[in-house]
């Protein structure tokens, strides 16, 4: 169908480029190495362009230098460097690479084997002080599977069986070590209110906390204590500051990394990622929130129909639960495919994630299925580029394709969104990355046998 | 169901039998208005759709000619009744029904008979919910019949239940009628971790197999007791002494005898090369490898015995012996000869099996008549029923899906579904969207 007879030309100068790097949409040809030289200029020509913050440009150039995008518009208003390699785009979309919003990418490789997952530690339920960064593997065999399908950032969190299991950070899917990855440490914290982290259900087994109260009393003492932390070692400043040298000094509280840990979300530097779906459990668990003042980024609320009207007027952010999770027995078969378009009506900044690790590439067929079911086209992009890019405080850089942002640009068959769209291209911060994954080996591998 | 096939299936199968005519009766007990439309008896012409017919290709401005629960007539020129009602569609996609050859919604948990690497004796009949919502979210999907099989915790596990999903009638109505019995086995992983946590044999793939092999030989030693005592009954030898009937034996001979599909839960080539020696020592036929993610590495091997694969799009990694998955699998096998399905073994996904077939043309390359086999006219296969469902041809069940937006991309959605003629899905109507059922009903 979208069998795309598309052919990419690349100038026969280009010292890398070969015949390898001309591939049928859809064919089970070999990919080839990467093609185009980071370090020269590069000019996308001829493709659709989806900017995403001015519209779709026809026939558009989009100039790449130095990793930042320099130029993009129609042809003839770009003036290409002389010395640019060109990627002709002529039949392709050309469109900001996609960012999911939650992932568990670098944190698991194999799901039924405890030893490749450092998802989450359940040991205790409040765990601030755990960082996905400590646990982040760049060379997960996952990471290339994503960027396949065109994600190019993502925030990893740790999973949300704890109510506060550790802090997020934010990646972008290539590098060459978790240095270069790891975008921003410790960007968000997640609190997680769906009734899962509950310790056990049944009375003869039951744990603190067993129930809803167990867990936000359980979290209110922890960011109580945070308070009485920061209390205490700002007295203990004070005392020293004003202790004369001729007294003995005051003794020095012992440091709580725990509660330290705390101290950005108290203060508010920092959003908190505020996970519940059910209209009860997202109202305690934002009142829980603003008892503390803390900066929310709403996630989920995937059975939350009955409060949409009072969520919207919180003028809050939300990361979408997944649309793919079972409306409630008496509910129609579409209440969560209609969420995305529901909240979109609402004026709610949505950005979509795919909770995922091995299946992160489906997170552009969700926002495609959100479309069928109400969502206007140019939100469910926005909610997978310029949106996540602002809620994470990061569209000065990603988002759009833009003068001045990094270049993290996608080059397809068609559609974004569609399920039959083959990826051609990704560059990431410049650097047109190899579309070679664990399985595009297996594939070759086993087909030219 | 025939009574050839009855015979066939041999005492075991006398229960459905009952069950079929007992069913008959409960639909009288209907409500008039239920039974008015659910009559099996509609008449009605679709028109100006595009038709994905997965047996003749794509027939653009098509019309379907509906009666009695049948497809009378299909094509670009039908000639239909003036008095058939007329649906316009316009700007939409009709398809056959999708068939999801590997699912366990319905069962009300009850998947594993766990307490034995060996239990055929099972019918996952005795544990079919039919009151189970997630019926009801397969129709919406356009899903018009399912594969209900026992799980993967058993070498050999029960025997599955065909239905169509015609939410709102009772459990009996919902039966494939003439579908033949299929029975679900397993390998690798499940059994191994089920039975290796209690210190039970099997924990490796070596004993697996070994259980396998165990419970067939003694299948075959009960069909030869069972042998000489016909034998002697035949011959009026008063020393003939009745052997005691197992039912789990009985199961077992019947799949020797090529009585059962044999539907096996399999990963690994090398699993699929020893699961197809063990067929032909004790002489049965495979009719589908499930999951079969590995099935690239061996196409040839499956081709040459012409079974079949009902297989994921797309996953991969959740364990060990998925870790080899590619998304190039259906493609990849279907060109080598092999009859590929998409399924869904889950309630979440079995809900766009549309997408996920669509999948095999982004990955691969299929035709739009591929992927369209993988979702209708292939999974029939693997469940017997390609004589009467799974594509749009004169004399098959009217097993259709009205579709808005195209079917094989991430936009296309079910409008309306029918089964055997009678609309059980519309999305136009509020509520759940079923033209009769209500809550309580």
């Amino acid at each position: 169908m979208t069998k795309s007879t598309v052919r990419l030309a690349i100038l026969a100068s280009l010292l890398t480029a070969t015949a390898s790097a001309q591939q049928k949409a859809g064919s089970l040809a070999k990919t080839g190495p990467t093609t185009l030289d980071p370090a020269k200029p590069i000019a996308i020509t001829g493709g659709k362009l989806l900017t995403i913050t001015h519209g779709t440009v026809e026939n558009g150039i989009l100039v790449i230098e130095n990793g930042k995008i320099t130029a993009v518009g129609a042809a003839g208003s770009v003036k290409v460097p002389a010395n640019a390699q060109i990627l002709d785009a002529k039949g392709m979309t050309v469109y900001p690479g996609l960012i999911d919003s939650e992932s568990h990418l670098g944190l698991t490789e194999i799901s039924a084997e405890r030893n490749t997952n450092d998802l989450v530690e359940p040991s205790d339920e409040i765990m601030p002080h755990m960082h996905v960064a400590d646990a982040f593997h760049a060379e997960s065999a996952l990471i290339p599977v994503a960027r396949y399908n065109g994600i190019t950032n993502a925030i990893v969190a740790p999973e949300s069986r704890d109510t506060l299991p550790g802090q997020d950070s934010f990646i972008q899917l290539a590098g060459a070590d978790a240095t270069q990855m790891l975008l921003i440490r410790d960007i968000a914290m997640p609190l997680n209110f769906t009734g899962s982290q509950r310790r056990n259900e049944s009375f003869a087994n039951a744990q603190y906390p067993q129930t809803r109260m167990g867990m936000a009393a359980q979290m209110r003492q922890a960011f109580t204590d945070a308070q009485g932390y920061v209390t205490k070692w700002e007295e203990y400043n004070k005392k020293k500051a004003a202790a004369k040298a001729t007294d003995s000094p005051p003794s020095t509280p012992s440091r709580d990394l725990k509660l330290e840990a705390l101290l950005p979300y108290l203060e508010g530097k920092k959003p908190v990622i505020v996970k519940a779906e059910e209209p009860n459990d997202v109202e305690t668990a934002y009142a829980l929130a603003q008892e503390f003042k803390l900066h929310v980024i709403l996630n989920g609320l995937t059975h939350s129909q009955a409060i949409y009207d009072k969520i919207a007027q919180w003028k809050l952010p939300v990361i979408l639960g997944s649309i793919y999770d079972e409306p409630k027995e008496w509910q129609r078969y579409d209440a969560v495919y209609k969420m995305p378009g529901e909240l979109s009506k609402r004026g709610v900044k949505i950005a979509f994630a795919s909770f995922e690790s091995h299946q992160v590439r489906n997170l552009p067929y969700a926002a495609g299925f959100a479309v069928a079911f109400g969502l206007p086209y140019d939100e469910a992009m926005k909610a997978l580029t310029l949106y996540p890019a602002q809620i994470w405080g990061v569209d000065d850089q990603l988002g759009s394709l833009d003068v001045g942002k990094t270049a993290n640009v996608v080059v397809a068959s068609g559609d974004p969104l569609d399920v039959k769209t083959v990826v051609q291209h990704v560059f990431i911060q410049g650097r047109d990355v190899p579309m070679v994954n664990r399985q595009t080996e297996l594939r070759d591998r086993y087909s030219n046998r | 169901m025939t009574s050839k096939s009855a015979r066939q299936a041999g005492r075991l199968r006398l229960l459905p039998l009952v069950l079929m005519v007992v069913a008959e009766g409960l639909a009288a007990q209907q409500p008039a208005s239920f039974s008015a439309t659910h009559s099996g008896k509609n008449e009605f012409v679709i028109q100006n759709a595009t038709l994905l017919t997965t047996t003749h290709g794509r027939i653009e401005h098509g019309s379907v000619y509906v009666k009695d629960g049948k497809i009378v007539a299909y094509g670009s020129n039908v000639s239909a009744p003036a008095s058939a009602p007329m649906i316009d569609a316009e700007g939409k996609y009709v398809t056959p029904g999708i068939i999801d050859p590997h699912s366990h919604m319905a069962l009300d948990g009850d998947v594993n008979e766990a307490t034995s690497p060996v239990v055929p004796q099972m019918m996952m009949k005795d544990a079919f919910d039919y009151n189970d919502k997630a019926i009801y979210r397969a129709l919406a999907g356009g899903v018009t019949s399912s594969l209900l099989l026992h799980g993967s915790a058993d070498m050999i596990g029960g025997q599955a239940v065909v239905i169509k999903n015609k939410y709102g009638l009772d459990r009996d109505q919902m039966l494939f009628p003439g579908a033949p019995q299929s029975i679900k086995f397993a390998s690798g992983e499940n059994p191994k971790r089920v039975f290796g946590d209690k210190k039970q044999l099997p924990s490796t793939r070596m004993g697996n197999f070994e259980v396998m092999r165990e419970a067939f030989t003694q299948a075959k030693d009960y069909q030869r007791t069972w042998d000489e005592y016909n034998d002697k009954v035949k011959k009026n030898d008063k020393t003939a002494t009745r052997p005691k009937t197992d039912l789990k034996l009985e199961a077992l001979v019947q799949v020797m005898q090529g009585k059962m599909l044999v539907q096996i839960h399999c990963y690994r080539a090398d699993e699929f090369l020893t699961e197809i020696a063990i067929a032909n020592e004790f002489g049965y036929k495979i009719r589908a490898f499930h999951h079969a993610l590995e099935s690239y590495k061996v196409p040839e091997a499956l081709a040459k015995n012409d079974i079949a694969i009902a297989t994921f799009a797309d996953w991969w990694g959740y364990k060990y012996e998925a870790w080899d998955a590619i998304p190039w699998n259906a493609v990849l096998a279907m060109r080598a000869g092999v009859r590929v399905a998409i399924k869904s073994d889950s309630d979440d996904y079995m809900r766009r099996l549309n997408q996920e077939a669509a999948k095999t043309m982004r990955y691969g390359g299929a035709t739009e008549d591929e992927a369209m086999k993988m979702l209708t006219l292939n999974p029939a296969w693997i469940m017997g029923v390609e004589d009467k469902t799974g594509s749009i041809d004169v004399g098959k069940d009217a097993d259709l899906v009205l579709w808005d937006g195209y079917p094989l991309s991430s936009y296309g959605v079910p409008a309306k579904v029918w089964i055997d003629g009678d609309l059980y899905f519309d999305r136009a109507l509020p509520g759940l969207g079923m033209p009769q059922f209500q809550e309580g009903q």
